[in-house]
């Protein structure tokens, strides 16, 4: 796409002249694509609220975005134009012409405007068809929306950089052939722009297909590549020849690991949607990639044309891009008249989900406040109607900003499944918020007596990271359902009612831990060449997990494992294994790997483990976890409450620090919360 | 700077020989100051400024503010930086096609950008106005404006006379290039939500520019 612009007849001062444009240009980019986060957030929060979806039954004579019965209507007078859907009078927009559309079709449509798609969508055609390959080559390595919004600035400044003298050693792509030099030089962009925010970053972590991140220097090779092992899984992995890249151990260790994860899922590959199943042919793909001396062959362009078609390379480990692209396709599938344009736009609804990835941890807020509410039960129509007033007093998410976005989540407890679960909208920037909003649950009353009502509150944050911030329960057996009065009841953390309901002990993680001292490692058996030298490694395989809690209907969850290495507790030690689905004795068997580890830290160091059942679109369950240290609650001379290691979680630590360079490995009993042990 | 509180991003490039006055009709815009020295742009560089746009139904009703932030790329009429200069245009959403009404060369050049623009604009018939500068040297004109319309005719697109210097027409030829490209936006996404709607109007329009631009190019 940029290949042509070669900026060689540039002299020293006119190139930092330009380079200084284009990183102005930058901050006007960066601060537009934060901008259109949030508007792809709104559009989310509405099409959730209502959109008809595919795994729900839903009566023909409902409105597709309230759900409220219509009664006797014409279809013709009613049908919204944009998606064909049935929509009552609520649910529309109107235009100046006074057509309307229902919406979501509205939203979509202002969306596409004030996000600049038209314009994108328009120039994505145009090139493409005039650079056919290149632009199929290039839209293999990114994610469509970086594909689609790159502009020459952004490919210019990063060349530009690249190019610049006082930026470093060449890096080794530049042997590459042209079009792959483009492609590559892109790399760090994408690692340094938005897509480091947390969702993205694990994106990439995971990502199977980032064979020019495999391909580029170090700097970025850290970042993508850490969360896999090197000598854990290399043992089953077949030996290549290591010496021809650097990275090639890292390599092979992750598709190894990676392998097993897919082999986890093959089974309900089937039972997806299409992306599903062509994750597994990215794997075999990325095999070939990074194979020495494989130039991009034809078979493997091939391959990438199918990437290349909008919608289907929305490559996306994550469970809610599913969730929502079936959702859009729903939207969408009574649009008779689609064929044209639907291709387009749900590369661009693709782009925009990756938002929610990493909801739900529970943060540290110190619950405080109060939630009003009243409860109805319509015999009738067997429905419960929960009527969310208000919060008061909320805790700030963030303290420093006195910031909270708050939204109200019920749940009829046990049932924790997608279906049960109910939510106001997202009041922006309060901890006193007004719903009024009606919450319903279509249920029979005596299945409804063995329940309990769960409400829990959490701040919305626009990228993807939701905080608890607190909740209460209430059992429907003793509750008076004649008296509608206003409820009020004070909110209160997550442990406490964990504590109280649920045994301390939540299942077993095995894990086997390695140090890796600086330098003088054995370079036998795990080929690290090219490695920064400065520290050592700590390499943490997760094995499996055992009997842990179901979290969704069904009696089973859908689990992952989360590595932090504190006292940092932020994205640069953040690591995570695949999901592995439906098991509640998951193996993950997938190595997480911290460099530039020094033994002197290992004592000041913690390794924070949990388990989370993956719940899309929604804030993730904490199932459980571990903290590996030394645990005697401190750090550096400090403090510290996270140092709080216990029996088998110390001793299997200092087995680690005792016997650099071997395996060291335990089975851990999961915490049931990661608070405080004693208030 | 910014942070994002506007509705839409709305990029613009201007283009022509050297000289024309491309940077001082950006200043002129942007900041309402004229700067008589001419000073050469190296490659590219860009201005911004936020502007409220107001949309009016289809019926003349007035409708909606926006608030429009404005990227105005401004580009090197050298032709050492052409390379550099025509990268860019695939990112703009509207162009301002200037000459210089004292250079009758500069003139005879706006073929030649328009054919570039063809090429490598965001697709074949971007919105385009044509922009004759230095209006206010009337003693020192080469171009006379009936020369200029009948070009600005011939492409379909508007033609202003315009001056950096008084000021005179700058607004209009920005607010008219914002307007089309506007314009051109709700089009996009009505074709793509109602594809069988025929779109009337100024689409008609744009298709028969785009006809005659071909021609042209022949």
């Amino acid at each position: 796409m940029t290949e042509a612009v070669d900026l060689s007849f540039l002299s020293e001062a006119e190139r930092d002249l330009i380079l200084q444009v284009l990183q102005r240009d930058e901050v006007l980019r960066k601060a537009e694509e934060r901008r259109i986060r949030r508007l792809k957030n709104e559009l989310l929060e509405i099409r959730r609220k209502g959109a008809k979806r595919g795994s729900q039954r839903y009566s023909e004579r409902t409105c597709a975005r309230c759900q409220q019965s219509l009664g006797r209507i014409s279809p013709k007078a009613n049908t919204c134009r944009g998606c064909n859907h049935l929509v009552c009078r609520d649910c529309r927009a109107y235009t100046a012409n006074s057509s309307w559309r229902c919406k979501v079709c509205t939203k979509e449509a202002e969306l596409k405007k004030s996000t600049g798609d038209w314009f994108y969508d328009q120039r994505i055609n145009r090139f493409a068809n005039r650079l056919g390959s290149d632009i199929i080559r290039m839209s293999l390595r990114r994610k469509p929306q970086g594909n689609k919004r790159e502009t020459v600035g952004e490919v210019l400044l990063q060349k530009g950089q690249l190019s610049d003298p006082k930026a470093g050693p060449k890096s080794p792509q530049q042997q590459h052939k042209e079009a792959s030099l483009t492609c590559d030089s892109l790399e760090p962009r994408d690692a340094k722009s938005d897509t480091e925010s947390t969702e993205n970053m694990s994106l990439d972590g995971s990502h199977p297909l980032s064979a020019p991140a495999a391909a580029s220097p170090g700097r970025e090779k850290t970042k993508t590549l850490s969360p896999s092992g090197s000598n854990a899984s290399s043992l089953t992995i077949p030996v290549r020849s290591r010496e021809a890249l650097p990275s090639d151990s890292d390599s092979e260790t992750r598709l190894g690991s990676r392998g097993a994860a897919s082999a986890d899922e093959s089974d309900t590959l089937f039972k997806k949607n299409p992306r599903r199943s062509q994750r597994s042919s990215e794997y075999t793909k990325s095999v070939i990639d990074l194979r020495p001396e494989v130039p991009s062959s034809e078979s493997g362009s091939l391959g990438d044309r199918s990437k290349s078609v909008p919608g289907l390379n929305v490559e996306m480990e994550e469970e809610e891009e599913e969730d929502i692209d079936n959702l859009v396709e729903i939207h969408r599938q009574r649009t008779a008249r689609s064929s044209m344009r639907s291709g387009v736009s749900s590369s661009t609804l693709g782009s925009m989900v990756s938002i929610y990835s990493e909801a739900g941890d529970f943060g540290n807020v110190c619950v405080t406040g109060e939630i009003a509410f009243s409860l109805s039960y319509e015999q009738k129509v067997q429905m419960l109607f929960i009527h969310v007033k208000e919060c008061r007093n909320l805790a700030y998410a963030d303290e420093v900003k006195k910031r909270s976005n708050p939204y109200v989540k019920t749940y009829l407890l046990p049932d924790k499944s997608r279906q049960g679960k109910r939510k106001t909208t997202i009041k922006r920037n309060t901890i006193n918020p007004l719903y009024n909003e009606m919450l319903k649950y279509e249920i029979n009353r005596p299945l409804l007596m063995t329940r309990t009502l769960q409400f829990s509150v959490w701040h919305h944050d626009r990228f993807g990271r939701n905080m608890f911030l607190g909740e209460v329960d209430v059992p429907m057996a003793s509750w008076n359902f004649e008296n509608q009065l206003e409820e009020c009841l004070s909110l209160h953390g997550k442990d406490c009612a964990d504590l109280a309901a649920f045994p301390q002990h939540r299942g077993e993680l095995v894990v086997s831990l390695k140090y890796i001292p600086p330098a003088k490692h054995p370079s036998a058996g795990n080929g690290r060449k090219g490695k920064r030298e400065e520290g050592g490694e700590l390499q943490v395989w997760i094995k499996e997990a055992k009997n842990l809690t179901a979290a969704k209907s069904g009696g089973t969850s859908d689990s992952f494992v989360k590595g932090y290495l504190l006292p940092l507790r932020n994205k640069a030690t953040k690591r995570k294994t695949p999901v592995v689905k439906k098991s509640l004795n998951p193996h993950y068997n997938y190595t997480l790997v911290y460099h530039n580890i020094t033994l002197e830290e290992l004592p000041h160091t913690c390794l924070e483990l949990t388990v989370w059942d993956r719940e899309p679109l929604s804030s993730n369950d904490f199932l459980g976890g571990v903290r590996l240290g030394v645990g005697n609650g401190m750090s550096n001379g400090q403090m510290v409450d996270w140092m709080d290691s216990t029996g088998e979680e110390i001793s299997l630590w200092q087995k680690m620090r005792k016997y650099p360079g071997s395996w060291a490995e335990g089975t851990l009993p999961l915490r049931s919360t990661m608070a405080k042990a004693k208030p | 700077m910014t942070d994002g509180d506007y509705d839409y991003l709305i990029k613009l490039l201007a283009l022509g020989d050297s000289g024309v006055g491309k940077t001082t009709f950006l200043y002129r815009y942007t900041d309402n100051k004229f700067n008589p020295k001419f000073i050469t742009t190296v490659g590219i560089d860009f201005r911004e400024k936020r502007v409220a746009y107001n949309s009016r139904g289809t019926n003349g009703s007035p409708g909606k503010a926006f608030k429009v932030h404005l990227q105005l790329w401004d580009t090197a009429g050298q032709e050492r930086f052409r390379s550099l200069t025509t990268a860019f245009f695939r990112d703009a959403m509207g162009f301002l096609l200037m000459f210089d009404l004292t250079s009758q060369q500069s003139f005879l050049n706006v073929r030649n950008w328009m054919s570039q623009l063809q090429a490598n604009a965001y697709c074949e018939n971007p919105d385009i106005v044509l922009i004759g500068n230095k209006a206010d040297l009337s003693d020192q004109r080469e171009v006379n404006e009936r020369q200029a319309r009948d070009l600005a005719d011939k492409y379909g697109i508007p033609y202003f006379e315009t001056s950096a210097a008084t000021g005179q027409n700058v607004d209009k030829a920005v607010e008219t290039l914002l307007d089309l490209i506007m314009k051109r936006m709700e089009q996009c996404v009505d074709k793509t939500q109602v594809s069988d709607t025929a779109n009337g109007g100024s689409s008609g329009k744009l298709d028969s520019a785009k006809t005659e631009q071909k021609r042209c190019a022949c």
